[in-house]
């Protein structure tokens, strides 16, 4: 393939942000067609940078880009487009009111004729392998569905070089399966393909060549084939890195929550949860697997007091037998009854912290009340700020930072550092590693680990399966709002579980 | 970018230096105000010829106003000032949209601040402060028109200044009888169907006033004509004004007269083709088909009298009330589309008829109450806020308006006219 | 390499937080150009010379001694409603009604002032103007909290509506107890008597409520900055998701802030009618209560830099009546000149947020 002109070469690219950050620099990077490029590298490598310079978002401070050998100015998505690239965001730019049809032509110089786009829709359906209807409205779609219409929009655009920014991220393993059959008809069809992921198993499945990214700089590039993740994360990370998680023994479990015929409906009066029950022990973690909506969510807010509950009972035992029922509780009454609780949120920071707010002020959050003054102590929660910043090593430049400026994997250490501090009994965690990179994974799943040997009751809600297997003691398995069984973590199968995930005590009856 | 910052640097110096200069010499204007050097080269050539020449004081005017010239009130206003200050060759200050609070005290301080040795605001609602302010600086001399203080209130330099409107809008009147008269022997309407409709602003004396003079000149024409009267509680509101004319049009009035200060009646008149009476200004170029005439007072008189008597070191009456005769009330050209023919000649007989004395607007054989004749009326002319009438009004045949003090007292309800608000 | 020619002129990117003295050099450069591009409208429009208009701006608010105390005066007064307006905003409550609350305020003052002498001393008198007022405005914002917190209805139109009412409401009172019958106007109030009347300091006449409004901005500064209270109206501002994870009860903070609201515009409305006018009329809050939202928005909602903006627009409404009043202008040219500057400040944010990098010449490194 090395003797092909590459369809586009990129030169000694150099972005900076506010004129000091460097999200590139010096980047070069060939890209072929008939080729599934995967570009690599944690958060905050430079990846969407590097891409979003290729179609026309920003403007690169240096260097240069050709195509098909030519060098090429690109200073807007027109631009882009004109030369045949095409990305799809992980955010989809969709007129929800209008069809697929009108959404793709949308913008399109030229008289509309929706007939015959429609017509030119479903051949470039069948000739790849989508399954759209141009007459479908963008608000009746799933996920999936839209990321197809934002694909179609850009080939029927003309598009044949193709960037798509963490395609997966949004999908169902089985649409996942489906996507990448898509994408390798097109590459078989002679387009360049470029897919932005972290996540080690999807490049072994779907590329042919890997180029790897670290801290804005190009690190190496290589076919496919003669690597391997350990390789892979090598180099991402920068150092040789452990991919294993550990999974003490429990020590000593007691039950602490006890959740009986817990029933939730929100506020449509769609039921979340249905009868549900169980019991979490101290010193253990309990993981909680599911199809994401299926009542994991309302599950950890109906324990922390956030989720009005129809019926049942949450009680909490403390380590004496008595017993505290948690049921009508706001977060408030649940402090003051002396029941330590801490709770990291699925939506970091529309729940968990305050994103305009600094480090130490978001610290404040779970302690503004204490004492009697009519004014809020600072010093001890700047402290624990520096405190949580120094152990777990958060990479901020100084606690008066808004934690919106912090990256996702900070921002959860600063969530996660705050919500340890108060020596919680019950920890709730809801996706505690999504969205960050290998090591701040790690440091989480340390985290959790060490509060767990301390005797904290763990409810870990993850959607990384192969995560949840190493990690959790006991897994509970919820599928639309039902408990589908638990089984205990060490050697459960990923298959059983994934089928109790689909239907209700799924793998026990077929088995 | 460092160059063109240390430019715009050196720009700023500049203009700082500049203002800095400008500063010293303005700020003696002021103080210098009497002496000659101030007083224009033209000033004794425009002056008025009885100006006597020993006490001669080089007057300088300060005026107030509500609003601004988009105001047709406010408009009237300037523009006498305007034409009463160069007239005479006054060196004159505007200050426009005071509000009728302290800011009318402090625009009068800072006038007088200025120089200012006349003071004239053109809001009732500025009354008080005016007069807060006079009593602080007797030696300036504040006139304020609509007002009904002056000749209680006992200040040596505070007067109150209005006019016989009641005339003018008495000859609008008889224009709009003979517009009703006309349509009557054309078989538009009968003469039962003579009803006039007026949009007043508030229901006080003022408003009742023009429009029972109003009335009385369509009546003066037109025997059988009646009228509605309806309020909009604004002195401004071209939406409640618009809305006030159809529901008199609604109600069968074939001709509109207002006493308010927007366009909105008359707008509305046109698009209905129904003939209006308007106040202040003329509407010909916005309603050709429809707008006969209006009838609006001059204040420049007033102020011409005034700022002439401050140039004398004569004392200005306390209250002081402008006439026909004295050009203070005036019509605006008739709009001979719309108005019905020989207007012209009707309304200068009327006219001069009015000047003469020999014909009087609320000459008590006009008009009645509850059926009778009315031979005394106590009103309230001292407006001491006791709301007590004291004052006969009436006598030799008629009511005497505007002579006790210049603001209208006028507030009989007479037979005729239906508050249709009430 | 030619394509550098074929590079876009210019493109835009945001900026890292830029320090204190950077943000404010863009400030003044904005406010600079400013008055440049507003002394070519002068010369353009009205002929007359920019220099000379711009010196009668300052003079309209600092010609005179008693020029200086109605600018300080007009300062207080935009400050106490912008400072009441803003920890409404600062929880994201946008409280639009600020010149309802003050004008209910000011009709409670005028009530105790008109009904109750002869019933009570002076001293009483003010005492019942104040709590009436201060309970007035604050009725007058708790209202729509209530109905925020209680059924979610939407604070800003709620709060706009109680403006009319309040308006209206005035307007009746001024005809209930006009004086003189007839004039629809209340007139100064117990000018005789002068009962209450606040006190004057010496002889300035504006002092008490500049003294005050200082009291109250220091105070609002404190609340919002240090108690646990601000602590609060900060969170729910933010995220109401997170105020009530972490246990805030955030229909409590929406009521309990709107009162607090309420009340500093009813003692708005206070000071204009107790202390500063002596009547009341519909327009005596004359549009403070909008203005005050232009205030609080410049100033980031900060109590001491609101301290500045409301200075500055005071400063060019005060400018802007002068050079009317001077040449002869239309106050709407000084308006339209005000105006000119607040675009330039307003869109001076743009290039503190953000920077616009111009196409660098051939052959010269950066």
């Amino acid at each position: 393939m090395d003797n092909k002109t590459p369809a586009v070469t990129m030169r000694n690219i150099t972005k900076r942000f506010d004129g000091k950050v460097v999200a590139n620099d010096k980047v070069w990077l060939n890209i072929y067609r008939g080729e599934i490029l995967a570009l690599l590298g944690e958060n905050g490598s430079g990846k969407t940078t590097l891409m979003n310079m290729l179609s026309g978002i920003y403007f690169p401070d240096e260097g240069e880009i050709a195509i098909d050998g030519k060098e090429v100015v690109i200073r807007s998505p027109k631009d882009a487009f004109a030369l045949g690239i095409g990305m799809i965001h992980q955010h989809f730019k969709l007129v929800d009111v209008l069809t697929a049809a009108e959404n793709i032509v949308l913008g399109l110089p030229g008289k509309l004729d929706l007939k015959a786009a429609s017509e030119k829709i479903r051949a470039i359906c069948s000739a790849y392998g989508f399954e759209v209807d141009p007459n479908q409205k963008i608000y009746n779609m799933s996920v999936s569905q839209k990321q197809t219409v934002e694909i179609v929009k850009v080939l029927y655009r003309g598009a044949d070089i193709l960037i798509l920014d963490e395609p997966t991220a949004v999908l169902t393993p089985q649409e996942t399966d489906k996507l990448f059959a898509v994408l390798r008809n097109m590459r078989n069809d002679g387009k360049a393909i470029v897919i932005i992921t972290h996540k080690m198993h999807e490049v072994e499945a779907l590329s042919d060549r890997v180029a790897v990214l670290r801290h804005g700089q190009f690190i190496g590039d290589m076919p496919t084939k003669t690597t391997n993740a350990q390789e892979m994360t090598n180099m991402m990370v920068g150092h040789p890195v452990v991919l294993n998680i550990d999974r003490p023994e429990p020590k000593n479990p007691k039950p602490r929550i006890e959740v009986k015929g817990l029933t939730v409906r929100d506020i449509e009066g769609t039921l979340k949860l249905d009868d549900v029950s169980f019991t979490a022990n101290s010193g253990e973690i309990l993981g909680v697997a599911g199809i994401s909506g299926c009542g994991q969510k309302e599950l950890l807010e109906a324990i922390a007091g956030l989720q009005p509950v129809e019926k049942g009972s949450i009680c909490y035992i403390e380590d004496d037998g008595t017993r505290e029922e948690l049921i009508g509780k706001d977060p408030l009454s649940i402090q003051n009854m002396g029941v330590s609780l801490s709770f990291v949120p699925e939506d970091r920071l529309g729940m968990g912290l305050v994103g305009n707010m600094d480090l130490s002020d978001n610290m404040m959050l779970r302690s503004f009340r204490r004492g009697h003054s009519l004014f809020t102590d600072r010093k001890t929660p700047h402290q624990l700020a520096e405190t949580v910043v120094r152990d777990l090593e958060v990479n901020t430049p100084g606690v008066s930072t808004p934690v919106r400026r912090l990256s996702g994997g900070n921002v959860q250490k600063v969530l996660v550092g705050r919500e340890i501090a108060s020596a919680p009994r019950v920890l709730l965690t809801a996706y505690a590693v999504r969205g960050l990179d290998i090591n701040s994974s790690y440091t989480i799943y340390d985290l959790i680990n060490r509060q767990k040997s301390e005797g904290v009751a763990v409810i870990y809600v993850g959607e990384d399966l192969d995560v949840l297997l190493e990690l959790a003691d006991r897994i509970l398995v919820l599928c639309g709002g039902k408990v589908s069984g638990i089984v205990p973590g060490r050697g459960a199968k990923k298959r059983d579980v994934g089928l109790m995930m689909t239907k209700l005590g799924g793998g026990q009856t077929n088995e | 970018m460092k160059k063109i910052i240390a430019l715009l640097l050196a720009l700023v110096m500049v203009f700082a230096l500049a203002a800095c200069g400008e500063k010293p010499a303005e700020n003696n204007a002021p103080a210098e105000n009497n002496a000659p050097a101030e007083a224009p080269a033209e000033a004794p050539a425009e002056a008025p010829a009885e100006a006597p020449a020993e006490n001669a004081v080089t007057v300088k005017a300060g005026f107030i106003f509500l609003h601004d010239e988009n105001s047709t009130y406010d408009l009237n206003f300037i523009n006498a000032a305007k034409e009463a200050c160069e007239k005479l060759g006054v060196e004159y200050l505007l200050k426009t949209g005071i509000p009728e609070g302290q800011e009318c005290y402090d625009a009068a301080a800072e006038l007088v601040d200025e120089g200012c040795n006349f003071i004239f605001a053109d809001s009732f609602g500025h009354e008080p402060f005016l007069i807060q302010a006079a009593k602080e600086f007797p030696e300036v001399q504040f006139c304020h028109a609509t007002g009904t203080k002056a000749h209680t209130e006992g200040l040596a330099n505070y007067h109150n200044g209005f006019a016989s409107i009641y005339e003018g809008r008495f000859l609008g009147g008889v224009a709009a009888g003979l517009k009703l008269n006309q349509m009557i022997e054309d078989g538009t309407i009968t003469a039962d169907q003579a009803k006039v409709g007026y949009i007043g602003a508030f229901p006080y004396a003022e408003v009742k006033s023009g429009y029972t003079s109003f009335f009385l000149g369509v009546r003066y024409a037109c025997p059988s004509a009646t009228m509605e009267v309806t309020f909009t509680n604004s002195w401004y509101d071209p939406t409640l004004e618009k809305e006030g004319a159809t529901k008199l049009i609604n109600n069968g009035c074939v001709l509109i007269s207002e006493h308010a200060d927007s366009m909105g009646a008359p707008t509305e008149c046109e698009s209905n083709n129904i003939p209006f009476v308007f106040y202040n200004g003329s509407a010909a170029d916005a309603c050709p088909n429809t707008f006969i005439v209006a009838s609006r007072i001059d204040w420049a008189p007033y102020m011409e009298f005034a700022m002439t008597c401050v140039a004398n070191g004569e004392a200005i009456p306390a209250d002081w009330t402008g006439t026909i005769a004295t050009g203070s009330v005036k019509l605006t050209e008739i709009n001979e589309q719309a108005a019905a023919p020989g207007t012209a000649e009707k309304l200068a007989e009327v006219q001069a008829a009015l000047e003469a004395g020999t014909l009087k607007v609320f000459d008590t054989a006009n008009f009645t109450v509850n059926g009778e004749t009315l031979t005394e009326y106590l009103a309230d002319v001292d407006d001491m806020g006791d709301f007590q009438p004291e004052t006969n009004v009436i006598s030799d045949g008629f009511f005497h308006e505007s002579e006790f003090r210049s603001a209208p007292y006028f507030d009989i309800d007479i037979d005729g006219i239906t508050n249709i608000d009430a | 390499m030619n394509n550098k020619t074929r590079e876009p002129l210019f493109h835009i990117a945001k900026r890292a937080a830029l320090p204190w003295y950077r943000t404010w050099a863009i400030r003044g450069g904005a406010l600079v150009l400013a008055l440049i591009v507003c002394a070519l409208i002068t010369t353009l429009v009205t002929g007359e010379n920019p220099l000379q208009v711009y010196v009668a701006i300052f003079k309209g608010s600092f010609g005179t001694s008693r020029k200086v105390w109605v600018l300080l005066q007009n300062v207080a007064m935009l400050l106490c409603v912008s400072l009441a307006v803003t920890p409404a905003f600062r929880m994201r409550c946008w409280n639009l009604g600020g010149e309802g609350q003050a004008l209910i305020g000011g009709l409670a003052a005028a009530a105790c002032m008109i009904l109750l002498p002869g019933k009570l001393p002076n001293w009483a008198v003010i005492v019942c103007m104040t709590v009436s007022s201060i309970l007035a405005g604050a009725v007058w914002a708790g209202i729509p909290a209530l109905f925020k917190a209680r059924w979610n209805t939407n604070e800003t139109l709620f709060t706009l509506m109680m403006n009319y009412v309040a308006t209206q409401l005035v307007a009746y009172y001024c005809v209930v107890w006009e004086s003189p019958k007839g004039s629809g106007n209340i007139g100064i109030i117990n000018p005789n008597t002068q009962i209450g009347w606040f006190p004057q300091i010496g002889s300035y006449k504006y002092l008490l409520n500049i003294l005050i409004v200082a009291a109250v901005c220091v105070a609002m500064y404190i609340y919002l900055n240090f108690s646990k209270h601000g602590y609060e109206i900060a969170v729910v501002g933010e995220s109401e998701r997170t105020a009530r994870y972490v246990g805030i009860k955030v229909d409590r903070v929406i009521i309990r802030t709107m009162l607090l609201s309420g009340a500093v515009c009813g003692l708005a409305g206070l000071l204009l009618v107790g202390s500063t006018n002596h009547t009341l009329t519909p327009t005596i809050v004359d549009g403070r209560g909008f203005t005050a939202v232009m205030v609080s928005w410049l100033a980031k909602f900060n109590p001491v830099w609101m301290i500045l903006t409301s200075f500055l627009l005071v400063f060019l409404s005060r400018g802007a009546g002068e050079i009317a009043t001077r040449f002869s202008l239309n106050q709407s040219f000084g308006d339209i000149l005000t105006g000119v500057i607040l675009f330039f400040i307003i869109g001076s944010e743009f290039f503190i947020n953000y920077r616009i990098i111009f196409r660098r010449p051939a052959g010269k490194e950066d």
